[in-house]
């Protein structure tokens, strides 16, 4: 009874526009405060505990570093040296503006780990390209915004971190190796589509006519960019930093090369940067915390087993709960955004994982492609809002481009599902 | 350094651009300096902290770890003075798809609902985490990691979320004004 009014509370109150943090905070306080009519103050000093529990963990301090590093990153100059040298090197042949941009989004993935922050990054540099070489507006946008998408799988990535936050065994180390292979696959697979896009449509007529960058001269300016991820992902490879640190080295990296060596940064520059990027992760932080509220309230209510129970009971067998667990989740994320579905749907699907025993590692693959597939899924696709405003076009104007990507990296979904390998092979191999 | 080939747009590029302008100078009776310079502050300390660690374990085989505790104090810190900020330019994560949608008078009573909504989930955390800090001097509970008093600590959550709370209400007043 108290469970469905947790519920019914909290969609209602979502629905309406509160914002998700508070929704999940007020539905947890007043399910917490039913259950416990009898005791003193309602059982609710559980309520700030578990705000202060949900966040005072130690790996969350990963999440405002990485996004102040892709902050930085964005206005560090790299994307643009990173894109003149992958024009160097697969030249200006027809529809191939479009997969620059994708490798391009790739890389920064190994550097950054949002997609929006991705998104701001490479459509900066890349949309304005693809317009002057004949592509649509709405075309470009949905490329970039596609392509940010591999962002949270090719490590670093705050999904991720998110994930092993709410995962006991899924460490981080592990799930950035895991995400290495599929993130990989699914930037291939968009290649496809646009490619095969571009050509059909004529797209890109005026690409052949421009100039293409000398191949060493934009070598040398690209190598600070090449080797950050080299940096990063090296660097907790061989065991000199945490993942934490990892983000921190590259932020101070990173504003080396923005302010001495691509001087496209001032000291100035660093108020905006620190404050924007700090109220970004405020707000991820913020629902966390208060998802922890909820999350108190659903296992102590004792909600968790007997909808387990069911699920696991209803007949569908192993392969057909998954799929249904998928489909729903792809609905869900046509609305809400990739860290408040982890926090929300993280903890109740977690019994039936076990029940299974599928590896929670290569799980939180499974729902990080699930998330990145929403990040360019319309209505509420996170990537393509940014793209699709640097652009200038509405995000309608895209749909009928990001169906086909969708598709693909779909089918990497599938792939991974099938093979579960592909995300286990990487961190079994370096001993994670 | 060759000229880039394709340079970039004239417009600044970044999250400035990327989220609507308008919503940085949202007008409020306190400045909102206040929470953007402590979020810049807090920001810049993280990072010098843990970057100061990596250096120290690099050079002197030391680990500072009891900088742990204070660091997540200054994230717990950053997530509530910037998540005030965030509040009173009402940029929480939430589902727009109805909310943002209909005649402008129901957008306008949606906004208000959502405001008086996260005024009430820190009130009510303001009273009840009061209630902890006093067990906390009461009790003389200190910290597992430095040592010190933990009411240093826990009294930063009713005092924020006081703060918090009168940003929501803040809000709720500005969209209850017609423009």
């Amino acid at each position: 009874m108290i469970g469905t009014l947790l519920f019914v509370a909290f969609i209602a109150l979502m629905l309406l526009g509160v914002p998700i943090g508070a929704a999940l905070g007020l539905a947890g306080a007043a399910a917490i405060a039913l259950a416990n009519a009898g005791t003193q103050w309602f059982g609710l000093l559980a309520v700030p505990q578990n705000f202060y529990a949900g966040l005072g963990k130690y790996p969350l301090l990963a999440i405002p570093m990485f996004v102040l590093l892709g902050s930085i990153f964005d206005r560090s100059g790299v994307a643009l040296r990173l894109v003149n040298f992958a024009i160097a090197i697969v030249g200006r042949g027809p529809g191939m503006l479009p997969v620059v941009a994708i490798v391009v989004a790739m890389f920064l993935g190994g550097i950054s780990g949002s997609g929006p922050a991705n998104a701001a990054a490479v459509g900066s540099v890349m949309i304005a390209a693809m317009a002057r070489a004949g592509y649509p507006p709405a075309f470009a946008a949905s490329v970039v915004g596609a392509a940010a998408a591999t962002d949270i799988l090719i490590p670093p990535s705050v999904a991720f971190i998110v994930y092993s936050v709410l995962v006991s065994g899924a460490s981080v180390p592990a799930l950035f190796a895991a995400g290495m292979i599929p993130g990989v696959l699914a930037g291939l697979a968009l290649i496809v589509p646009t490619v095969w896009i571009a050509r059909r449509h004529g797209m890109g007529q005026l690409e052949a006519s421009l100039p293409k960058p000398p191949f060493w001269a934009s070598f040398r300016d690209a190598i600070w960019g090449l080797a950050a991820p080299v940096l990063i992902l090296g660097g907790m490879r061989a065991g000199w930093f945490t993942p934490t640190e990892a983000a921190v080295v590259a932020v101070f990296y990173g504003l080396f090369v923005g302010m001495v060596i691509h001087r496209t940064m001032t000291v100035r520059d660093l108020f905006p940067i620190l404050r924007e990027s700090g109220e970004l992760s405020a707000i991820i932080l913020l629902v966390v915390a208060l998802a922890g509220i909820f999350a108190y309230s659903l296992s102590t209510l004792g909600l968790i087993d007997p909808v387990t129970k069911a699920i696991v009971n209803s007949g569908l067998g192993e392969y057909g709960v998954l799929s249904l667990l998928i489909l729903m989740l792809i609905v869900v994320g046509m609305f809400l955004d990739g860290v408040s579905i982890f926090l929300i749907f993280v903890p109740l699907l977690m019994p039936i994982v076990i029940h299974y025993r599928w590896d929670p590692v290569w799980f939180g693959v499974l729902l990080t492609l699930k998330v990145a597939l929403g990040q360019f899924t319309p209505p509420l696709a996170v990537n393509l809002m940014v793209s699709c405003r640097i652009a200038g076009v509405r995000m309608e104007e895209t749909v009928r481009w990001v169906g086909w990507m969708l598709v693909s990296m779909f089918l990497v979904m599938v792939l991974v599902i099938v093979f579960p390998e592909l995300a286990l092979w990487l961190p079994r191999k370096l001993g994670y | 350094m060759t000229p880039p080939l394709d340079a970039p747009p004239e417009t600044p590029v970044g999250p400035d651009a990327v989220h609507d302008p308008a919503d940085y100078h949202e007008k409020t009776v306190v400045s909102l300096r206040i929470e953007d310079w402590l979020t810049v502050i807090v920001m810049g300390l993280l990072a010098l902290i843990t970057f100061a660690n990596v250096l120290v374990r690099y050079f002197t085989d030391q680990s500072f770890a009891w900088t742990e505790e204070f660091s997540v104090f200054l994230m717990i810190v950053l997530a509530l003075v910037a998540g005030s900020a965030s509040v009173a330019r009402n940029r929480q994560i939430r589902i727009e798809y109805f909310a943002d949608g209909g005649s402008a008078e129901r957008q306008r009573l949606l906004a208000r609902f959502g405001a008086f909504m996260v005024f009430l989930l820190f009130a009510l955390m303001a009273v009840l985490s009061a209630r902890v800090v006093y067990d906390h001097i009461v009790y003389g509970e200190t910290t597992p990691g430095i040592g010190v008093p933990q009411w240093w600590y826990s009294i930063w959550l009713p005092v924020m979320s006081v703060a918090i709370a009168l940003r929501a209400l803040g809000l709720f007043v500005r969209r209850g004004r017609r423009s």
